[in-house]
């Protein structure tokens, strides 16, 4: 299956849909002005990859921020892995002092029932791009 | 719990109607760093570029900013108390750049000497005087000559203007503005109406007193909200929760106005104001844009439902809207209002003041405390 790769950019995630790679991801920043539009060809990836989904397939979502319009596209994404009729495990990440990010995830866990990993990663101070650990 | 609503109000209309003439206003006030002077630069390149300011005076926009940029940077009091001020403003063609920052009185005589020259002197001499300056190098302990504001003059076909606000026996604001002309030097008439600097002096003590610190007033679209997000996450950069939560409904709100403001004539934005001001501990983020009539009522009742929800309500409207996919369009997801609501956790302010029978004038005022 051809793999579907979208570099982010100022507001655009980065997405790497590729079946040969243990994860699909969706990463980054999400705000475009038409997320209906954006995230079109990842639905119709979707839609081919479900003819024949692997056995499990694992979605990472490593989103530093989504808007309010990609929120309904990330709701209609985890619908439709929950159509799968497959194994399938959602690995939410959330930078450490994200309480919002985090509640999202919780959010969507509970909204859709799928497994969620929840993942919290170092903070990225942005003001110097050094990566703080505890 | 204070209510300064009819306050606000005013505020957000006395602002655009200042700026109603400008095609473009874009005003920083606060602590400049490298990273804001080139995030600010870059939203004026974009705007220049989206109505297609011809490459000449960009050029000299450009120069005329980086020389002023500069001027606040390195004279700006880093205790943070006095704020440094940039504006630029476009209107007819003619492009306004004008900044406000901090001088010990005891400069005011030299500087006030030098500008007076550089004032008297037509442009060839203006040029041979910017050599002279920089052969004798009078380096100042801050390291400028002056060279930057003979460079500014040079540049702006000397149409500068100045003033000095004392502020107490040590200090005072300096105020520099300068106007650059879509018009050929030769056809040029001496317009001096053009660089006035009143109405900017007046503006700046508004901006002080109401604690404004960032007004981007123009054609609305995604590449200057980007560019506006950039400024603000930088601005606001360490301030962690506060920073995400004023970054969230910045993106919800101008995406409200990208999204369902009226188009300019031309098509390439929506014209609208946005401006964040504090007050006390609270920032309080600002949005105007033109709306329909006929769409009045419906985002009333949208905003006055939001309004009318505790938090629990709030968070399952949240639920029920985005796992309704009858609303899931280009321009709607149906969540933006109830982010707004649940993010700032205040009730969201509002106006329609009318502008004719197709449209009026419709502010939006959020809180984050």
């Amino acid at each position: 299956m051809t793999p579907f790769i979208h570099n982010g950019t100022e507001d655009t995630p980065t997405v790497k849909l590729d079946t040969s790679a243990p994860e699909l991801l969706i990463a980054e920043r999400s705000l475009p002005e038409d997320a209906h539009e954006f995230y079109k060809p990842i639905f119709e990836w979707l839609e081919d990859y479900a003819k024949n989904p692997n056995e499990k397939t694992v979605f990472r979502f490593e989103l530093e921020y989504f808007n309010t319009s990609s929120a309904k596209q990330l709701s209609k994404i985890l619908l439709f892995l929950k159509s799968l009729d497959k194994e399938v495990e959602i690995i939410w990440c959330y930078q450490l002092d994200d309480i919002d990010m985090f509640n999202s995830g919780k959010r969507f866990e509970k909204l859709t029932g799928l497994n969620f990993s929840m993942v919290s990663i170092p903070v990225i101070d942005d003001d110097d791009f050094t990566i703080i650990t505890d | 719990m204070f209510n300064n609503k009819a306050n606000e109000k005013a505020l957000a209309l006395e602002l655009y109607d200042s700026f109603k003439d400008a095609d473009l206003s874009y005003i920083y006030h606060g602590q400049f760093s490298q990273t804001i002077t080139d995030l600010i630069i870059m939203l004026a390149e974009t705007s220049m570029d989206r109505i297609g300011e011809s490459a000449k005076i960009k050029k000299r926009v450009f120069s005329i900013m980086v020389e002023s940029l500069q001027n606040i940077t390195r004279h700006q009091d880093n205790t943070g108390e006095y704020q440094g001020f940039f504006a630029i403003e476009q209107k007819d063609g003619y492009y306004f750049v004008t900044t406000v920052n901090l001088i010990y009185n005891e400069n005011i005589e030299h500087l006030d000497g030098l500008l007076k020259k550089i004032q008297s002197l037509p442009s060839e001499e203006l040029k041979q005087y910017y050599k002279t300056v920089l052969i004798e190098n009078e380096i100042s302990s801050k390291g400028g000559a002056g060279l930057g504001l003979i460079e500014i003059a040079r540049k702006s076909n000397n149409k500068v203007s100045y003033h000095f606000h004392r502020i107490n026996d040590e200090c005072s604001y300096f105020y520099f503005h300068t106007c650059i002309s879509p018009i050929n030097e030769e056809d040029e008439v001496n317009d001096t109406e053009l660089v006035r600097i009143d109405n900017i002096f007046l503006l700046h003590q508004l901006l002080k007193k109401q604690n404004v610190q960032i007004i981007f007033n123009g054609l609305f679209n995604q590449e200057n909200l980007i560019n506006l997000l950039n400024i603000i996450e930088n601005q606001m950069a360490g301030m962690g929760h506060l920073k995400r939560v004023v970054f969230n409904l910045m993106v919800e709100m101008l995406q409200n106005i990208v999204k369902h403001g009226i188009k300019n004539e031309a098509r390439i934005g929506n014209p609208g104001i946005f401006f964040i001001n504090r007050q006390n501990k609270s920032h309080i983020l600002n949005t105007g844009n033109y709306v329909y009539n006929n769409q009045i009522d419906n985002l009333k009742i949208k905003i006055e439902h939001v309004n009318s929800l505790n938090h629990q309500e709030l968070n399952d409207f949240y639920n029920k809207c985005l796992f309704n996919f009858q609303v899931d369009n280009s321009k709607e997801s149906g969540l933006g209002l109830i982010e707004l609501r649940m993010k700032c956790n205040n009730q969201l302010k509002y106006a329609f003041q009318t502008i004719d029978d197709e449209k009026s004038f419709f502010t939006l005022q959020v809180q984050v405390d």
